[in-house]
């Protein structure tokens, strides 16, 4: 997450104390005027009371508790995981919907399209490489978050449900990378896609039915392509960011509150 | 039961978002803001910016440089057009998708495709409910965390064999000698 004007605002309020230059006089000031309390609704940052009610009314700082527990912070307690991975899906939003202006989901197009993307469209190849190794890197930064937290007994009371809503999210990563896999229409994106979507063949009964739904017909083909680009770019995009701010909304309001454990000091 | 019903007047002044021993918003005194919860120590615990914001920025700021980096040296892989008629040997799903590939190549389609990955998620999915004890410490919870830890040994040890050590065939290859791991 990148640091936002309001972020370096609020930074002010860190270092209060004898030594406030005349930045922070200055941006105290700005946060003073009419427009200045309009926008920050709390303009004065001295004592902990205003930073807390500053944070509580900025947008970009409300997914985030105002406080947080000391052990919260250190490397060893998460990795940063979580944050790991939610950076990588912002990163594959952005080289995503740059890719989405040059690409025509048909079988007659998307090929040529990569190939264009690789060498005409400005900066394209290195986009679709930003797009195809945050895509591997997603996959392994939320399994690695998961194990994290299973080894960190963060599943426990009061977070079991986050923690289903986690793995539902893993799931979501699973289909969205899977599903863009065969977007480039080449040999290798044809191929693992036949593969993946042959398990759903499998079924008991209803198998066919599944696998038909899935690809659109008997085989991957145009319906197919189609089809898992209409799921990659809108639907599962959609979804997870949707399931995603549950998640954060659980953990925001668990981290207020201490895990009731039996095991003693850490 | 909650620690809160019985906590004395005191306990309850220390509710998370307290500042100068003021509540700052929506804390109900006497009751717990949602369920079963014990509030946090406030001499345990610090204020979000700068401490935890300033160290996700630097994790945020190395995992796009790390991706970025990446992004330069190598470039994402495009093979020949699709071809239905032309089916590669070996055919490869997706790295993530290998170990189920390696389960295929053992076990009958319905085990491997349908039985094991759906037994995996609804494990998943009831962890906290089954492993439901108050110990948090991997020590106080050895067969959850012996379970889970076998669990994905097997499943690294499956999905590095199904990326690199299959080849034509779905027969055995030393990735050293041929290597047909695709990403």
């Amino acid at each position: 997450m990148s640091l936002t004007k309001n972020d370096r605002d609020e930074a002010v309020g860190a270092h209060d104390g004898p030594d406030r230059g005349r930045a922070d006089e200055l941006v105290e000031r700005l946060r003073g005027t009419p427009v200045g309390k309009s926008i920050f609704r709390s303009p004065r940052r001295i004592t902990p009371r205003d930073r807390a009610a500053g944070h509580w009314s900025s947008f970009l700082l409300h997914i985030y508790p105002v406080k947080i527990r000391k052990k919260e912070l250190a490397f060893k307690y998460s990795w940063y995981l979580g944050v790991v991975s939610m950076v990588l899906l912002g990163s594959l939003i952005a080289s995503g919907v740059y890719l989405m202006f040059f690409y025509v989901p048909s079988p007659a197009n998307a090929y040529t399209n990569i190939q264009t993307i690789q060498t005409e469209v400005p900066f394209g190849q290195y986009v679709r490489n930003v797009h195809r190794w945050s895509a591997h890197l997603m996959v392994l930064a939320v399994a690695a978050h998961m194990a994290r937290v299973f080894y960190r007994g963060a599943y426990k009371k009061p977070r079991e449900f986050n923690w289903v809503i986690g793995v539902v999210l893993l799931m979501l990563t699973l289909l969205m990378s899977f599903t863009g896999y065969l977007l480039p229409w080449d040999q290798l994106a044809f191929w693992a896609v036949t593969v993946g979507t042959e398990m759903a063949g499998y079924v008991p009964f209803i198998g066919d039915q599944v696998k038909e739904v899935l690809l659109g017909g008997p085989t991957v083909d145009s319906s197919t392509l189609l089809r898992f680009y209409v799921l990659h770019v809108a639907v599962l995009p959609t979804l997870i960011i949707f399931v995603l701010m549950i998640h954060l909304w659980r953990w925001r309001k668990d981290s207020m509150f201490d895990q009731q454990t039996e095991d003693g000091d850490e | 039961m909650s620690d809160l019903e019985h906590s004395t007047p005191v306990e309850l002044s220390r509710t998370p978002n307290s500042v100068e021993g003021k509540r700052v918003l929506g804390v109900v005194p006497g009751k717990p803001a949602a369920g079963e919860r014990k509030v946090i120590d406030p001499d345990d615990s610090v204020m979000v910016w700068p401490h935890l914001l300033v160290r996700h920025a630097v994790a945020a700021m190395v995992t796009l440089l790390t991706v970025m980096v990446i992004a330069v040296f190598f470039d994402a892989p495009l093979r020949e057009v699709a071809n239905p008629q032309n089916t590669p040997n070996p055919e490869k799903a997706p790295w993530y998708f290998a170990a189920l590939q390696e389960l295929l190549s053992m076990f009958h389609p319905l085990v491997a495709g349908i039985l094991i990955p759906g037994a995996i998620v609804i494990g998943l999915v009831a962890l906290p409910y089954i492993d439901n004890s108050r110990f948090i410490k991997p020590r106080h919870r050895k067969v959850a965390v012996t379970a889970f830890t076998s669990f994905m040994v097997i499943w690294i040890v499956l999905t590095l064999i199904g990326f690199m050590f299959r080849g034509p065939n779905w027969g055995w290859v030393w990735p050293w000698q041929e290597w047909h791991g695709e990403l």
